[in-house]
């Protein structure tokens, strides 16, 4: 079957009206609970799946992919809202968005994160419809090795995740990584650093993290001058894009859709770089790179449509090669197998209607999630003006409420107060929550990949030289790591001491 | 201010020193392994040592360069009653039940602002119980009782 | 906000009441059943459990609800319905894991055998032997040849500690006195990710995960673990058609209650099992799993006993011996 009549066919089984229905409804569920601080998309989608499964297989897909977008914008707009990212995704959207809001630019930041992930989504879906069997192939060709090196080039061009001294970061970045090492190691079964609590045998859990260095540590700082000033947000100010705004949003959408598309093929970790490399691709492009973690409205555009672009392509392994990347692909394997489609490279051929149906659905989707979202901006920024002494109790109670409904795991509670007084001591002391994120989701898989590396190897670490991609992405590591520390040392001759970069 | 140093580079070294020292020597009882075979002790011990050597450097850059700014004031009320709060609601929340544990868990943490009266921050808990208890227990379905085990007699 | 929440709240009630069906005339069950699935959401086990609980609501008049509490290899979900209120409210759905647990875990807040109720078998979905599709070996003959000549340099892909996937394994390795380099994975997702593209050489896992590449030609399969052939796979040999006796493993789950529930409370729910395990919807769905479920007289509280009996000992021993741990 030729890619237009496959492409029709997909449309005619997403244009029906009860299909159409309950991608609405799921679109509009999805953004309703993603919203809720605490919860973010693989929670959202949890918690919303037994809904599907009284559905027919095509319907009830097309519902589940509504909610995973759904599910992703509403996790963004808490993170804009209230820098409360809920996946490691939007903790890249809190650094720039949270400060937008607080300037009264929240309506702009969430049009941006809508408009921008809908041209994300839109090129994306286009790429999956065309080239998926292909990209699925060339991925398989990552293996430990591969991984280890994305990784490490990743966590080296993320340093410009922090806006202030890159020793900081670093060292955030660091202590990232050893906080997801906490937990019972894959390989021998050794529980690491869990105080004998079984609990703990899991690892800590991100969103507890999260919750605990944004939102507890965010909430700790606005007590702290109460008696001089309301904390809040200066004035609204227009809740659409300017002109100037538009301008400056095109080319970090264009360049995050690249990246993420490229970057979320990969099934063993690449979609969660996605954002942090283009928040980092995005300031060293930029002008006025000081203007980042300030509210700049690249450091939104950029990431938001990087994550989208990557969700999406992220459905090119599950689709034709039946293999998750990463907990809400899981969760969508589920889904499948309960509709009676064990998803794998067969699908394609046995179920034309429903694989076509799904691709299609994804864009109409995305439409759906622009039209609802765009009214709804004026709703989210309205809760902007309500008090804080009122929000910020709301906060913790959800965050809470919402962290222990995920595994009912009470020592989830516990890491939020222990991260929350952290990363309220860390962010008083200068450094920054967003690399300490990033190392922590990084952390485990840095480990894993290189371990297994080393015993594929057979202990040899030549490896990582030896294979060509691998190689290659080490090189532009030790490139970024050049083009990071020259300017600096160039600008120590000249000053006595600089702290930003 | 005596001290010739940024305080914050100085206490934000000291955090990652004793971080790092932590987690290094707690995974030094763990299997170092060898390379073929790396135990799980490899990579705490060496991301443990770099911490160390990070948090070192970053307190060296602070000396001889005092903040500009004076900290601000340490919100206490805030630090005791939001974190009090989270530990509270984690302890009690199988025994007391939901409705009894987020009433006194809104009501503590509105108290944490000084701008909250305590009927405000009745008000404001009473408020956040019943949405609470409209999003979670009715509308998602959260298995937990409206009061717990502890209040049944 | 408060829109928010009725628009929230109405969508996800007529969501829940699609499901909500006739009442019945006996006290049991009067209220909602929890059924504890020690393993996130999407898995296999996950999957097992939902499309049985739905089964059983049907029967019991009351909504079956499945509830996911993960972590430490599924001793967490246990451990919580172990201490649960033994009214017949909070059930467990558990695979094999319950069985070597004891063997792996040195300080199991729970025994298996004398903190359950067993209520009856679900299902046992077969394993099978499979490789990436340029592994030399054309059979299984040829794979055990092989397995013995090379033995350490070929690396045997496992999801980590304890699971279904390095048992398999370990009884591979025993079975024929030789060792391979096992290379640890989250969860077999990822470890099929790597054998598609030839990253690594072998694994075993059940049908559920591996029949669908195995159709496709994506992996080679040599063997099934069970002592006949299975229909969706009819070209696999058993193991004992390739010489290796007494190779019999699948990943068998069983429902079980907290000890000390009513004894009329287990048998009303061992057969509303049974019922559900006839129903059309739970047989052709397991089909599609490559599994099915287990006959009427294995969907009770004796044959579940007894098969957790017999594969604790089982397994401290196979365990014992390869001297693997979780602490």
């Amino acid at each position: 079957m030729d890619l237009l009549s496959s492409l029709a066919l997909g449309f005619s089984v997403a244009l029906d009206p009860i299909n159409i229905l309950y991608c609405f409804i799921g679109v509009l569920l999805g953004t309703l609970v993603g919203v809720l601080p605490g919860i973010g998309p693989t929670a959202t989608i949890a918690m919303l799946l037994p809904i599907t499964f009284t559905l027919g297989p095509e319907t009830s897909l097309i519902m589940l992919a509504g909610i995973y977008y759904g599910a992703q914008y509403g996790g963004s707009t808490t993170a804009i809202l209230i820098n409360l990212p809920g996946e490691s995704s939007s903790a890249v959207t809190a650094i720039d968005g949270y400060q937008m809001a607080r300037k009264g630019r929240a309506g702009a930041a969430l049009a941006t994160a809508a408009l921008g992930s809908f041209f994300a989504g839109t090129v994306a879906t286009l790429l999956l419809a065309f080239f998926a069997p292909p990209l699925a192939r060339a991925a398989l060709n990552f293996g430990a090795p591969e991984y280890f090196s994305l990784i490490v080039l990743g966590l080296l061009v993320s340093i410009a995740l922090a806006h202030g001294s890159i020793l900081k970061a670093l060292a955030m970045i660091v202590l990232g990584l050893l906080l997801g090492m906490v937990g019972q190691d894959i390989y021998t079964g050794t529980p690491r650093f869990t105080f004998g609590v079984r609990e703990l045998f899991g690892g800590l859990n991100f969103v507890a993290v999260a919750v605990g260095v944004f939102g507890v540590a965010e909430i700790l700082r606005n007590l702290e001058n109460e008696k001089e000033r309301e904390v809040g947000v200066s004035k609204v100010s227009g809740l659409w894009l300017t002109k100037d705004d538009i301008r400056r949003i095109i080319g970090p959408v264009l360049r995050g859709t690249a990246l993420g598309s490229v970057l979320g093929v990969l099934p063993g970790g690449g979609h969660i770089l996605s954002s942090f490399a283009s928040y980092s691709a995005e300031k060293r492009l930029s002008k006025t790179p000081e203007e980042f973690g300030h509210g700049a409205i690249e450091g939104v555009a950029g990431p938001e449509s990087a994550n989208n672009a990557a969700a999406q392509t992220s459905f090119i392994p599950l689709m034709t090669l039946g293999i998750p990347a990463h907990p809400v692909m899981a969760l969508m394997i589920g889904a499948f197998i309960l509709q009676g489609i064990t998803p794998g490279p067969n699908v394609i051929n046995q179920e034309p209607a429903l694989f076509w149906g799904i691709i299609a659905s994804m864009w109409i989707g995305n439409l759906l999630l622009v039209i609802l979202n765009l009214p709804l901006i004026g709703l989210w920024v309205k809760m902007l003006s309500i008090p804080y002494r009122v929000l910020f109790p709301a906060i913790v109670l959800f965050a809470c409420i919402g962290t222990f409904s995920i595994n009912q795991n009470i020592y989830d509670i516990y890491a939020i107060a222990f991260f929350g007084i952290v990363g309220y001591l860390l962010i008083r002391f200068g450094c920054e929550p967003a690399p300490l994120l990033l190392g922590f989701v990084l952390g485990p898989l840095l480990e894993e990949h290189l371990r297994r590396a080393m015993i594929i190897s057979r202990g040899d670490p030549m490896i990582f030289i030896e294979r060509p991609i691998s190689a290659t992405l080490l090189g532009l590591a030790l490139l970024a790591v050049i083009v990071a520390v020259l300017p600096s040392i160039r600008k120590k001759r000249n000053e006595v001491f600089v702290e930003d970069d | 201010m005596a001290l010739n140093a940024s305080r914050n580079d100085l206490a934000s070294g000291a955090l990652f020193v004793a971080l790092g020292g932590y987690f290094a020597l707690e995974a030094m009882k763990y299997d170092f392994g060898t390379p073929f075979r790396m135990g799980p002790g490899f990579m705490p011990v060496v991301l443990g040592g770099v911490l160390v050597a990070l948090g070192v450097a970053v307190a060296a850059t602070g000396i001889g360069k005092p903040d500009a700014e004076a900290p601000p004031a340490w919100p206490w009320r805030g630090i005791a009653l939001v974190l009090g709060t989270i530990l509270f609601f984690a302890t009690t929340i199988r025994g007391l039940g939901f409705v009894p544990v987020v009433l006194i868990s809104g009501f503590a943490t509105a108290l944490s602002s000084r701008r909250n009266s305590l009927l405000a921050a009745l008000v404001v808990s009473v408020g956040l119980c019943v949405l609470c208890l409209l999003i979670f227990v009715v509308g998602l379905g959260l298995q937990l009782p409206w009061f717990g085990p502890w209040l049944r007699f | 906000m408060k829109t928010i929440v009725k628009i929230l709240a109405a969508g996800l009630v007529t969501g829940s009441a699609l499901s909500a069906v006739t009442v019945m005339a006996q006290d049991y069950p009067n209220q909602p059943v929890t059924i504890v699935v020690p393993f996130a959401a999407g898995g296999p086990t996950d999957t097992v459990t939902r499309l049985v609980a739905a089964a059983m609501s049907e029967d019991l008049g009351q909504q079956v609800v499945v509830q996911n509490v993960g972590g430490a290899g599924g001793t967490l979900g246990a451990g919580q319905v172990a201490a649960a209120a033994n009214d017949g409210y909070t059930l467990l759905l558990h695979h094999i894991g319950m069985s070597t647990a004891p063997a792996l875990y040195a300080s199991l807040p729970y025994d298996p055998m004398t903190d359950f109720a067993p209520i009856g078998l679900v299902t046992e979905v077969p394993m099978t032997i499979v490789a990436r599709k340029d592994f030399e070996p054309a059979t299984l003959e040829d794979l055990i040849a092989h397995v013995k000549e090379n033995g350490e340099d070929i690396t045997y892909a496992n999801a980590g500690i304890g699971a279904a996937s390095q048992l398999c394994g370990l009884l591979f390795m025993d079975a024929l006195d030789t060792k391979m380099t096992e290379v640890p994975y989250q969860g077999t997702g990822p470890a099929m990710t790597d054998l598609l593209g030839g990253q690594i050489d072998m694994m075993c896992d059940q049908t559920t995960n591996t029949t669908s590449q195995i159709l496709a030609g994506e992996i080679k399969a040599y063997a099934v673990t069970t002592s006949s052939r299975i229909a969706v796979l009819p070209d696999v040999p058993t193991m004992a058609e390739g010489g290796v006796e007494n190779f019999e493993l699948g990943i068998w789950h069983g429902l079980y209650a907290p000890a000390g529930t009513d004894q009329a409370i287990i048998d009303r729910l061992a057969a509303s099992l049974q019922k559900a395990l006839t129903s059309e919807t739970v047989g052709t769905s397991f089909a599609e799993l490559g599994t099915y479920p287990v006959q009427a007289s294995e969907a009770t509280p004796a044959a579940l006993a007894q098969k957790l009996e017999g594969q604790i000992g089982l397994w401290a021993e196979v365990i014992a011996a390869a001297g693997v741990s979780a602490q």
